[in-house]
């Protein structure tokens, strides 16, 4: 079966420019996923004409998030081969689906290579990675889609003094050349839409729908009616569990003191809640530091290691 | 941390055995590095010889883990070319594309031949790819052609669609010319690579419409260190006649360039017999080039004053008389560089004389033109 074309390929500008800043801080070449949904769009045909076919609707790309590995090879084999074990199992939420991946190499024309290529192919060619198109109504299609799409950055052959760095997006795409009898993939160049804020990105604001992977948690379990014996064994566990979370975020403040913060007595209170505030306040300092620390330690560690692979690659050189 | 040149070892090893063993002439356009902080070179785009012409590969390694098999980029025009979606019968052989995936497969950092192998490999599917490409032209002269060609071996070609008119696509092909080893022919040859001459042939690709095939855009080649002894601009291409093809048209043309190629090396004979003959007159060259004898020097004395000859031979001597420059060893410029006279190729020579007599008439002009060059030197410049 062969897939339809995709008319474009939006991405937020915060998404595009944290993958720019991982791309530029990252000690040489990267690469990673990226995570959406492709909508199928019907554009609103102003005209009477009957004609317009299934074929005006129009399928978009829309990139939420992504994952950068810190490193190339990261999920193939020099040959391009993807190593499914590596990918990130597809799960049900309909809009984080493994659309495609990227690469980002310094220094190197802003054209795809022949590895770029395979892992594409490849990528796209796993039956386990197919995913569903949504309409703009949200619900699922029985339509799907394999995750053929590409971004490629790079950073310009000359230095220049602004423009340091440069994207291209693509869709592997198998179409019938006049040419050749047999259908072949190959890249095709699609448009990149930044999506920003403004009156011109209304609709994109307008579709907009939630992406949370968090749990709902079931705000106070204590006081609902746990007498009704209609709960399993295993739902009360979780209840507890979702309810000890919940303490260890309230810092031994009682749901039913919310309830004082009405009323005419509500200005006693506010110290207190002022007290939860600042509690938490430190509690997310202290996280803070820790993650502060760790990712010094994993900075140093990172260097560590860089050294120790140039050591190696001299030693092992010089033989 | 470098191999010298900026590169990692192993990527250095392995670039400089490529260009030390590559059977065509390759060169190292442009080097970049891809790490943040290092600056260790890891990328360079390579100029590979195809059909008489370039092309532009990119390969890029990784410094931060220079075990890793190099990635390839290849130009902007070939973005259809994807090897490894080659079939083993479109012409380029299950064999090389095999030898490629293995080799990326099981990448070797540390034997030096690694990237050698894969360019020549890849470029053997580009050749490949080529044809096909070529073979699927909608063109009744190309096919033909294509068709009474395809004993001949080491024909490489390539269809360049015109980026913006479909009417400026061509067929250009790189016809090797005379199945004879040039390189044998020459005494004492230390050229690296084998040398050839090929037949550039472009046709314009016919839509249906156009009637009689216009005649095709041929130009002679030659590997560029040929040169030295043959000039291939000298040759006069036989005309093309209406309603020919390559197959008529080739072997006249291989025969007449076999005998000039001969006649090239018996020329080398008598420019190494013509300098011998300068050495009773003029006293042994200093310096000569003693496998083409195109060039040769020698040390004059003129009473107090001496200077050297610098001789430079044509290829086409006798026929053209030898062109000759006057160097001062006494007198300098004030940077240091010698005075020289002009290049004087003008004075009496007769392709006809016996190479004594031309030895001779040589020795008569020098003694005379001594005068002159004595008076330039000394005009404003004191001796050292």
């Amino acid at each position: 079966m062969e897939d339809p074309q995709l008319h474009k390929i939006a991405i937020s500008g915060p998404t595009l420019a944290s993958m720019i800043q991982r791309f530029s801080s990252s000690l040489g070449d990267v690469d990673g996923f990226l995570f959406g949904h492709v909508t199928q769009i019907t554009p609103s045909n102003l005209s009477d004409d009957s004609s317009s076919s299934d074929s005006d609707s129009q399928l978009v790309a829309t990139i939420t998030g992504f994952f950068c590995s810190g490193q190339n090879l990261s999920f193939y084999d020099s040959l391009g081969r993807v190593n499914s074990l590596r990918v990130p199992s597809p799960n049900n939420h309909q809009h984080h689906n493994l659309i495609g991946w990227f690469s980002g190499r310094r220094q190197s024309p802003l054209r795809p290579s022949l590895r770029e290529f395979s892992v594409t192919n490849s990528l796209s060619k796993t039956p386990q990675f197919r995913f569903s198109v949504k309409t703009s109504s949200q619900s699922p299609t029985n339509q799907t889609l394999a995750p053929s799409v590409f971004i490629l950055f790079t950073t310009p052959l000359t230095d220049q003094l602004i423009h340091t760095h440069q994207y291209r997006a693509y869709q592997l795409h198998a179409s019938n050349k006049l040419s050749s009898s047999a259908s072949s993939p190959s890249f095709h160049a699609k448009s990149l839409d930044v999506v920003n804020i403004g009156p011109a990105f209304r609709g994109h604001y307008d579709s907009f729908s939630p992406n949370c992977a968090l749990p709902l948690l079931n705000c106070d379990t204590r006081n609902s009616c746990s007498a009704m014996n209609v709960e399993s064994l295993t739902a009360q566990r979780e209840k507890i569990s979702d309810q000890k979370q919940l303490d260890s975020c309230a810092e031994g403040f009682l749901v039913e003191t919310l309830s004082l913060l009405m009323g005419p007595e509500a200005s006693s209170y506010t110290g207190a809640v002022e007290d939860l505030y600042e509690k938490m306040l430190a509690k997310i300092d202290i996280l803070a530091r820790l993650v502060e620390t760790s990712s010094d330690k994993v900075l140093e560690l990172e260097n560590h290691n860089r050294k120790l692979r140039y050591k190696v690659a001299r030693s092992s050189g010089l033989e | 941390m470098s191999g010298g040149d900026g590169f990692p070892p192993f990527i250095s090893a392995q670039l400089h055995y490529l260009m030390n063993h590559f059977p065509h002439s390759i060169k190292v356009d442009k080097v970049w590095s891809g790490s943040k902080y290092s600056g260790n070179l890891d990328r360079f785009t390579l100029l590979i010889p195809y059909c008489l012409d370039t092309i532009k590969w990119d390969i890029l390694y990784n410094a931060e883990f220079p075990f890793a098999a190099p990635d390839v980029i290849f130009g902007p025009e070939d973005e259809d070319f994807h090897p490894f979606l080659l079939k083993g019968d479109e012409g380029g052989g299950e064999g090389g594309l095999y030898a490629i995936k293995n080799s990326l497969c099981n990448w070797n950092n540390k034997d030096p031949s690694r990237l050698l192998a894969l360019i020549k490999d890849l470029r053997d599917q580009y050749t490949a790819y080529q044809r096909k490409r070529v073979g699927e032209v909608d063109d009744e002269r190309v096919k033909f052609e294509i068709s009474t060609m395809f004993a001949r071996e080491g024909i490489e070609m390539h269809m360049s669609s015109g980026v913006e008119k479909v009417q400026s696509e061509e067929v250009k092909f790189a016809v090797p010319l005379m199945d004879m080893s040039i390189n044998k022919m020459v005494v004492g040859c230390h050229w690296r690579h084998e040398q050839k001459i090929y037949l550039q042939v472009v046709y314009p690709v016919n839509r249906k419409y156009m009637s009689a095939p216009s005649a095709p855009r041929l130009k002679l080649m030659s590997t560029p260190e040929l040169k030295y002894m043959f000039s291939i601009d000298d040759v006069k291409l036989p005309t093309w006649l209406d309603g020919m093809c390559m197959a008529e048209y080739l072997p006249h043309l291989e025969e007449s360039l076999e005998r000039q190629v001969s006649e090239a090396v018996t020329l080398i004979d008598v420019r190494r017999r013509f300098i011998e003959a300068l050495a009773p007159l003029l006293g042994r060259p200093v310096e000569t080039d003693s496998v083409f004898y195109r060039k040769t020097m020698f040390f004059v004395t003129s009473g107090a004053f001496s200077f050297m000859v610098q001789l430079f031979l044509s290829t086409q001597f006798p026929k053209q008389q030898p062109a000759m420059m006057l160097i001062s060893s006494m007198y300098f410029h004030t940077s240091g560089i010698p005075i020289k006279s002009p290049l004087l190729s003008d004075y009496p020579w007769s392709p006809r004389w016996d190479t004594s007599q031309m030895a001779e008439r040589i020795f008569e002009f020098v003694a005379d033109e001594s005068l002159n060059f004595r008076k330039f030197c000394s005009e404003g410049h004191l001796p050292h």
